[in-house]
Order: C-alpha cells, then structure tokens, then sequence
C-alpha cells in the first residue's frame, strides 16, 4: 500500500474559509430570492394561483320588473338557455349527434367544428358558445343526452320579455348586446361583452335602476379544468367565495296597459296615429300610444336584416315616437291658446264680435273659413272652430303675445319626460322671423300661427299637458312615468311626487270662458265634435284639421299619395267636462277632419276609460266629484 | 480495521452532522410525502420507496465511514475508470427515457452512472490534488491534466444528454480542484477559454430543448406557455406561500397538479408554498449549516486528502441547493438540478448519503491515530 504524503492542510485554510463565505454569501441571495418573491411581490403570485384553481362562474343578476300602476307586468324576464362547448372536454366523435341536438344546419355546423378544433392550449379549457337561446326541444335533446356528452353546458340566462308586444313599446324602449363603444363609454360599469343593456325608452333612462349587480361564485378546479368538490382553497388563499347577485329594482310606471289597450282599439283600421292621457290633477302620463310601433321582443335577440329594412322604408315610419319625438301642426288645438293671449291683453271678450264670411282677404291672399258663421263671438268662434274671428284677433293680438301664451302652456318647450329623445316643437315669435327670413314677415305669417299652421309645431303629449293645465286651473306639470321604484320583494324604495313645472300666468275667469267653449265642442250641436257625444261621460276639447304638406315618397301607389296628402285629425281635450281628471289628445295621422276622425275614437277611448279602466270607475255623480275636485284643488294649493 | 471503529463511533461520532442530515432527511420525506398526496397510484408511495433508500443509503454511509478513507484515496482512479466504463456502457446497454440516456437497469433498479460520477470524479480530483507536492502556484499546463480527468466525464454527461448533472460534476470536480493554489492570471486565460467555450457549445453541443430552457430563462416570463411553464407555475406556488404558508398538505400548486415534476426537480416550491417564506428559510439555513459544517470537517481534517473530499461533499450540497433552488425561483436556468434530501430517487440518495459517509469518515479520524 502506497503511503500517501501527509502534506498539511493548513495552506486549505485560509481556500475553505473563503469557500464558506461563498457559501453564506450563496444561501443569502436565495434567501434574499424569497423574501422578494414571497413578501415583496406576494400580491401578482397569489392572484395567479387564485386563477389557477379557482373560476369564476358569474351569476347574473335578474333585471328588474316594469309594472303599469296598476301591477300589471309590462317588461320582465324569460329564462333563456345558452349551450357553452369546453373544447378541451368534448369528444369530437360525439359532434354529429350533438349538432343534430341543437338543429344546426350544414354551415353553422361546419363553423362550430371549426371553431372547436381550433382552440388549443388552455384556451381548450375555456367555454365556447355553440348557441344562443335554444327552443324547448333542443333543451330537451340537450338534457337529456347530457351524461353522453362530456364538455359541453347548458346555462340559463335570463332574457327581457314584453309581455305586451309592441304596446307602449316606444316608452318601454328595448335591450340588445352592449357593443363596443359601450363598453368603452361604460367602463367601470362593469359590462360584459355579450350583456345586454338598454338601448332606448324607459330600459335606457333607467338602466342603473334596473340593472342591478352581477353576482360570482368561484369554484375550485385542477389543471385540466375539472371542476373539483369544494376543497377550501378559498381560505387558503384567503378569498371569497361567493358574492350574491343584487337583483334590480322594479319600476312601476303612470302608465294604464288597459287604457293603452283601449287606444289601440280605437286606433283599429288607422294605420298611423298618436294619443297622450294625462291626469289633470298630477302630470302622471297614463298612456302614450305612437302607431305603428315594434314589438321589443324582436329586438332583444338581435334584429334580423331584413325586417330592420322593413321597419326603415315603412311609410309609416314605426321607429318615430310619435308623442315626443315628431312634432306637428297643432292646427285648431292650437285655438284656445290664441284666444288666451286676446283675452290676457284685453283685446276681446266674451261679447266681442266678429262676422264671418267665410274668407279673410289679406292683400292679395284669402283665408278661409270651413263655413260661413255669420256674427260670431269667442264661445261660438271656439266651439265651431271659426277661423276668420281667430284671424281679426290675430292681427291685434300679435305673434309674440301668441307666442308668450303658448310658451305659458308648455308648447315649444321639451316637455322633460327624461326618456328617449324629445323634440321641443316649435313656436314663431317676431324675432324668429327676422332672424331667419329678414323682410319676408307679413302679417299673413300670425293669422297662421292664430290657428296653429304656418310654422307652429307642438308634440302630441306637450298638447295633452297643456289641455290638463287648461283643466286644472293652471297648473302646468312636468310629465311623469314612473310612479315609484320598488325592491324586488315589493317594498317601495322611492316614491316620485308630481312635479310642477310652473303655474300659468292666467285669468282664472278666462279659463272658465275658455273651459266652457271646449265643452260646447262636443255638448253643443253646433259644436265640430258633437258626434264625439257619449252618454257615459261629458268631454270637453277642441277638434284640430292640420293640413300637411308632405312629400309623397310613394307615386306608384295612389292610395297613399292620397292618405299622405290628408290633413292630421286631431283632438285635444279633458274629461269630464265639468270635474276634469283626465287630458287626453289624440292625433290621426292624415286621418282627415279632427271632427270625423279622432274626436269619435277619442270618445270611444273616454268612455272606456270611465266606465271600465279608471281606478273606481263607473264615474262618479257629478256631486262627488266636485267634492273630489275641491279637495283636491285644496291640497294642491297646500302643497 | 473494523476492531478500531468501535471506539472511533462512540467517541469520534459527529452528532451536528448526524443531526443535520437527519432533520434535513426528516423533512425532505415529509415533503415528499405532501408533494406526492395528490397523485394515485405508484407515485403516491414514492415516500416509502424514498424511505428505503434513505435507510439502504445510511447503511451504506456507515459502512462508507468505516473504512478509512485512506482506502478511497488508494482507489479513486480505479472507481473513476469503473464509473467511466459504467457511462460509456449507458450508450450501448442503457435504458433510453424520453429520449436520453441516463440509466442502466440492475435488477428493477435503475442505475445513473452520471449520479455516481459525482462522486468518482471529485474524488479522483481530491486525490490527484492533494498529492500536489510542490508549492508554488499552477499554471496552465499544471490543469490540462486535472482538465482531461474533469473534461472527459462531462462530454459523456452532456451526451446522454443531462445538463443538470453535468453542471454539478463539473462544478464538484471543480470546487475541490480550487483547493490548490492556481495563478490568477492562468484564471483569467481559463475563464476566457471557458466563455469562448460556452459559445462553441451553444453553437454545436446543445439540444434545442436545452436551447429552450435557456432561453426561456433568459427571455424571462414571456413565455409562459412553452418551456417557460414549470418555472412559472413554480414561481406562483412559491410566490402564493407568503410568509406563514398554506399549511401542510393544502398547496393549492400541488394538490390541483399545476406543477410539474414535483418529487423530482420541484419539491422545494411545494415546501415554500405550504410553509412560506419561514418554512422554506428553515431549510436553506439547515442545508447552509450542513455546508458550513462539511467545511469545517475538511479544515479540520488530518490530512489533505480527506480536506479535499470534504470540500467535494460540502461543494456537491452547496451547488445542488443553489441551483435547485434557483432554477425553482428562477433565479437561474432549469437545468434539471435535484435538491439534497428533498427529491426522489435511489441513485441520488445513495450518492448523497456516501458523501456524508466520507465526510463522517474524515470527521471521525481527524485526530492522527
């Protein structure tokens, strides 16, 4: 055996001390590692493991319920089912039979194939939508074959339903996706692609009180992406595992389903036409009624081309509100107004009069009257529309003292109804003119606006709120929609009062004068809607013929060049006469004369409502209602 | 030789390192067994199994430390040969396993020469080092020997291929080598050549997935999907452990089997996520007082050749450690390092436990007899 040299290892020394430093100095810096990793950028690590294993499933929540005022569900929610497909857990072997299920056609199911090969990585993990809102039967096919089918899911989402159709459906509005710009224009919000959100109407203006808040629940799964039974990863990653959704709050609106029931049925055989109910007493709008309309229910799911280019070329145009968005020639309506602004400037009274010979000649031009009154004061001027005593007052009542009374009742001002967009309406004054047409003002321009024709344009449901405060003794509200909001569970969360917008600057004596003249329209036989008598009820209002002058879009078909060519029928009134609590107006589209046309459905409305709809109905005796109305005049003079 | 032992155990026998190992030993079981928890089947028993070889492997250490050392010093050329022979026969008769070649199978074991050569070779340096009779410094052309001894190991190594190990042969070689004196401007040229080395390499002796890991690690968290994903995953547990840990067991990383290879390679992220930032100090504190320990046997050791294989042993844990560890908090590339004690399998154990057993041995007999 070889001996080895016992050299010393001294000389190693001072080399392993070095080595020892190494070593300290190594194990540091991994310690130093994980003091970082650990503790200093802990936060980005444990919200990575959090992904890992825990989803988040989202629970949607239920959007609230629109109601009429008298608890009738006008906009709710169906439950819809979604089939999701986990590509990375779907046997492709199975993709035949699972198309069938769902009654794919040849193309989709080539695009679901393609889509579900093409997901790789642990994007195969991720759901993948194979369709939208499946009928009961291919719920049912799906279901029942849902132990054979590994990977693929069914989830209920809820979807908005109008149960009314297309009634109303202007001020309801509808829903549809959230598309990018909201998601841009909404951030923070927390939308999602694929959330539906409000688009107009009443879905739109009130969609943070409807909505409500979307809930999740995480679940705990493994690498593969299979969900696993509740292991407590959520304590120790030290989460939540559950936030419940806030179901939205419920809205119950002014509006009467039976009294826009009522309209529609009136409105029969007219294709186009609008109507405002008002009440008198509160600025509440119980119906607003705009023909043609759309049935939301198709919107909500996604408008197909083809009847979104129908809804665009109808002649009748159906996407317009036609109670606030498109404005018209108030025509006689706009009477009561004119004959305010003389009677407030001293210009007339009830004696005052005028004799008619059926035309008005102006210079060259000659207004004409629809007969020949004869001597005639402002009652008879009123109640038999005559023009030639409403053009002599014009001409010394002035555009702008016409123009101020108008703007006293509301017209030409929006109205401030808070939902979908809302035109203003137009009222000329003198400046007006001279701004836009220096020179060219006659005096021909007032005796039009005397009338309601020229330039005026008024908004059905601005007209309404004007003939309620007609009613009311002056009283001009702002219009109201929604009564209250409410909890799911029915408590009510917040109560809206009726709000005035201002009181009218008015003789109450004039109002009477006027009051009586409207009630004569229809109680006199001489009056232009004497037909519209009803037994039921006393109506009161002025019947209005608007002549239009409008571009016939269709030359190929005469019947309606012609019906484009008619005058608007209107009717603008409040009922019952003698204790008002309803303003209603009522506007036949090129329906013809206000005193044939709209003043009969306008009755025919009116006597639904008070034999039938109205909370209480039959009407009252007159003697109760005039201790209503003092009671109610004297709490509104409280408040 | 054996009738001299008696004495030598009760006497001369190193408590601190018989401790360190066992606590060390003790937890890397314990780890193991979490580690494995969530699987079924033969993996779940990998504990056991690992138990075994902690114990055939402590048999072996005692037997290893009975001997005296003397004895590995007169045969380390021979055991370097044999282990030589042993890696080039991987080639011809050895198992191949996701496509390399690694092992050769003995019975239902499978043998890893590449493992031993840890040992072999570091102990053919320490006995070719310490017979260094002269006393000026070397240069050069003193190297191209040891070169060669170090050199030829770990071109077999790399082929099979087998980065991990060979990076801790060479750098175990190399260590004990650095125990002599060497001139610092032979350093510099060294160091040059090697960094001209390593481009060569690159260039012509990488596979492309050891291009992968590298680049992955160089490319930082870009890619997580690819060859990026076990450090990343490796990186949530750790980093998700925080301080105090998410207990014993309960390591979301694991028990959802997000990391990979978790009773090979990446055992200590399963410890640092169950027991946090305290746990997994814990550790490298022990694993530092074992290295500290090992150094301070070779101090102390009566002679040169016993301080050599002591550095070895002390360099084999140091470097383990430091690249396991810094592979799993990517602080350094995945190079397929295992961690002392903490990974599973036979031929690591067993090589680990021999080394203590030199390191016993040389604590035992540091007093000439």
């Amino acid at each position: 055996m070889e001996l080895s040299p016992r050299l010393g290892t001294a000389e190693y020394r001072e080399r392993i001390r070095v080595m020892a430093m190494v070593a300290m100095l190594g194990v540091l810096v991994l310690v130093g590692r994980l003091v970082y990793v650990q503790v200093i950028d802990s936060g980005r690590w444990v919200q990575m493991a959090e992904d890992n294993v825990l989803r988040r499933i989202d629970l949607p929540s239920t959007r609230g319920v629109i109601r009429d005022r008298r608890g009738r569900v006008i906009a709710t929610n169906r439950p819809s089912y979604f089939v999701y497909v986990v590509p990375g857990l779907f046997r492709l072997e199975n993709f035949p039979r699972f198309a069938e299920y769902l009654g794919l056609n040849r193309d989709e199911r080539d695009r679901l194939e393609a889509r579900i090969r093409g997901m790789e990585g642990p994007r195969r993990f991720h759901q993948l939508l194979a369709r939208a809102d499946i009928d009961r039967e291919a719920l049912a096919m799906i279901e029942t074959h849902r132990t054979e089918l590994p990977g693929v899911q069914v989830i209920a989402t809820p979807v908005r339903q109008y149960p009314f159709g297309d009634l109303a459906a202007h001020a309801l509005g509808f829903m549809n996706e959230v598309n990018a710009d909201d998601l841009v224009e909404y951030q923070g919000r927390d939308y999602r692609a694929g959330e539906r959100i409000g688009r107009s109407g009443l879905e739109k203006a009130w969609e943070s009180i409807l909505r409500g808040r979307r809930g999740w629940v995480r679940l705990e799964h493994d690498v593969r992406g299979a969900l696993l039974s509740a292991r407590d990863a959520f304590q120790r990653l030290g989460s939540d595992r559950r936030q419940d959704p806030v179901p939205g709050r419920d809205l119950v609106l002014t509006l009467d389903m039976e009294l826009m029931r009522s309209i529609d049925r009136a409105f029969r055989g007219r294709p186009s036409g609008a109507a405002a109910v008002v009440d008198v007493h509160t600025g509440r709008v119980l119906a607003l009624f705009s023909k043609p309309s759309i049935d939301p229910n198709l919107m909500t799911t996604g408008i197909p081309a083809a009847l979104a280019r129908e809804l665009d070329e109808n002649p009748y145009r159906p996407r317009i509100d036609k109670t606030i968005y498109e404005s018209y020639y108030p025509g006689s309506t706009f009477k009561p107004f004119t004959a305010l602004a003389g009677l407030g400037a001293g210009l007339l009274d009830a004696r005052s009069q005028v004799t008619c010979t059926g035309r008005h000649v102006l210079g060259r031009h000659v207004f004409r009257c629809k007969h020949v009154h004869g001597a005639i004061a402002l009652h008879r001027a009123i109640a038999e529309s005559c023009n030639v005593f409403f053009y002599q007052l014009a001409e010394s009542v002035t555009m702008d003292r016409i123009a101020q009374m108008a703007y006293e009742f509301g017209l030409g001002h929006r109205t401030g109804i808070g939902i979908n967009q809302e035109t203003p309406g137009f009222i000329p004054t003198r400046a007006w003119y001279a701004q836009y047409y220096p020179g060219q003002w006659r005096i021909g321009h007032t005796l039009n606006t005397a009338i309601g024709q020229g330039n005026v344009r008024v908004t059905v449901l601005q007209l309404a709120l004007a003939y309620a405060a007609l009613a009311n003794g002056g009283t001009l509200f702002v219009p109201q929609i929604v009564e209250r909001v409410e909890s799911p569970d029915g408590m009510v969360l917040q109560r809206f009062p009726p709000t005035v917008r201002h009181r009218v600057a008015v003789n109450p004596r004039h109002l009477d004068m006027i009051n009586a003249a409207l009630t004569d329209v229809v109680a006199s036989n001489t009056g232009t809607a004497h037909g519209a008598q009803i037994a039921e009820v006393d109506i009161a209002g002025k019947t209005g013929t608007a002549q239009v002058s409008r571009i016939v879009r269709d030359p190929n078909d005469p019947r309606r060049s012609w019906s484009s060519m008619r005058d608007h029928a209107w009717f603008a009134g409040f009922a019952p006469a003698q204790a008002p609590e309803i303003a209603i107006v009522l506007l036949v589209e090129h329906g013809g004369s206000g005193g044939h046309e709209a003043a009969p459905l306008l009755a025919q409305v009116v006597r639904d409502y008070f034999t039938r709809i109205r909370p209480g109905a039959p009407v009252p005796t007159v003697q109760t209602l005039r201790l209503q109305e003092q009671r109610r005049r004297r709490s509104l003079n409280l408040r | 030789m054996a009738r001299t032992l008696q004495p030598r155990l009760r006497d001369e026998f190193d408590w601190p390192l018989f401790l360190l190992v066992s606590v060390i030993a003790t937890i890397g079981v314990v780890n193991l067994y979490s580690a494995t928890s969530a699987h079924t089947g033969a993996r779940s028993e990998l504990y056991i199994q690992q138990i075994v070889w902690l114990a055939a492997g402590s048999v072996g250490a005692t037997l290893v430390a009975a001997v005296d050392y003397k004895q590995y010093e007169r045969y380390a050329y021979g055991a370097y040969i044999a282990n030589l022979v042993a890696l080039i026969l991987v080639f011809l008769i050895g198992s191949s396993i996701r496509g390399t070649h690694r092992w050769i199978q003995i019975g239902s074991f499978l043998f890893q020469p590449s493992e031993f050569m840890k040992l072999s070779l570091m102990l053919a340096v320490a006995r070719y080092v310490s017979r260094e009779t002269r006393s000026e410094s070397w240069k050069i052309r003193d190297l191209v020997a040891p070169g060669a001894l170090i050199g030829v190991p770990l071109v077999l190594v790399m082929a099979q291929p087998d980065l991990g190990t060979a990076l801790i042969v060479g750098l175990v070689a190399t260590s004990t080598l650095l125990l002599q004196r060497i001139a610092w401007r032979s350093l510099v040229k060294l160091l040059v050549g090697g960094v001209a080395g390593s481009f060569l390499m690159w260039e012509y002796g990488l596979k492309e997935y050891q291009k992968g890991r590298l680049t992955s690690f160089l490319g930082g968290e870009h890619d997580v999907q690819g060859s990026g994903w076990q450090a990343h995953q490796s990186m949530v547990a750790i980093g998700s452990g925080r301080v105090f840990g998410q207990g014993f067991m309960r390591g979301t990383q694991n028990q959802q089997h997000f990391l990979p290879d978790t009773h090979t390679d990446f055992p200590f992220p399963v410890w640092a996520q169950e027991q946090g930032l305290l746990g997994a100090t814990v550790v490298l504190v022990l694993y530092l007082l074992l290295i500290l320990w090992s150094l301070r046997i070779a101090s102390l050791a009566r002679d040169r050749f016993g301080a050599a294989i002591s550095v070895g042993v002390a360099s084999l844990f140091f470097w383990q450690v430091l690249f396991n560890v810094g592979m799993v908090t990517r602080s350094l590339p995945v190079v397929g390092v295992t961690l002392p004690f903490f990974s599973y399998g036979g031929s690591s154990v067993l090589t680990i436990l021999t080394g203590v057993g030199f390191l016993m041995g040389v604590s035992m007999r540091k007093s000439a007899l």
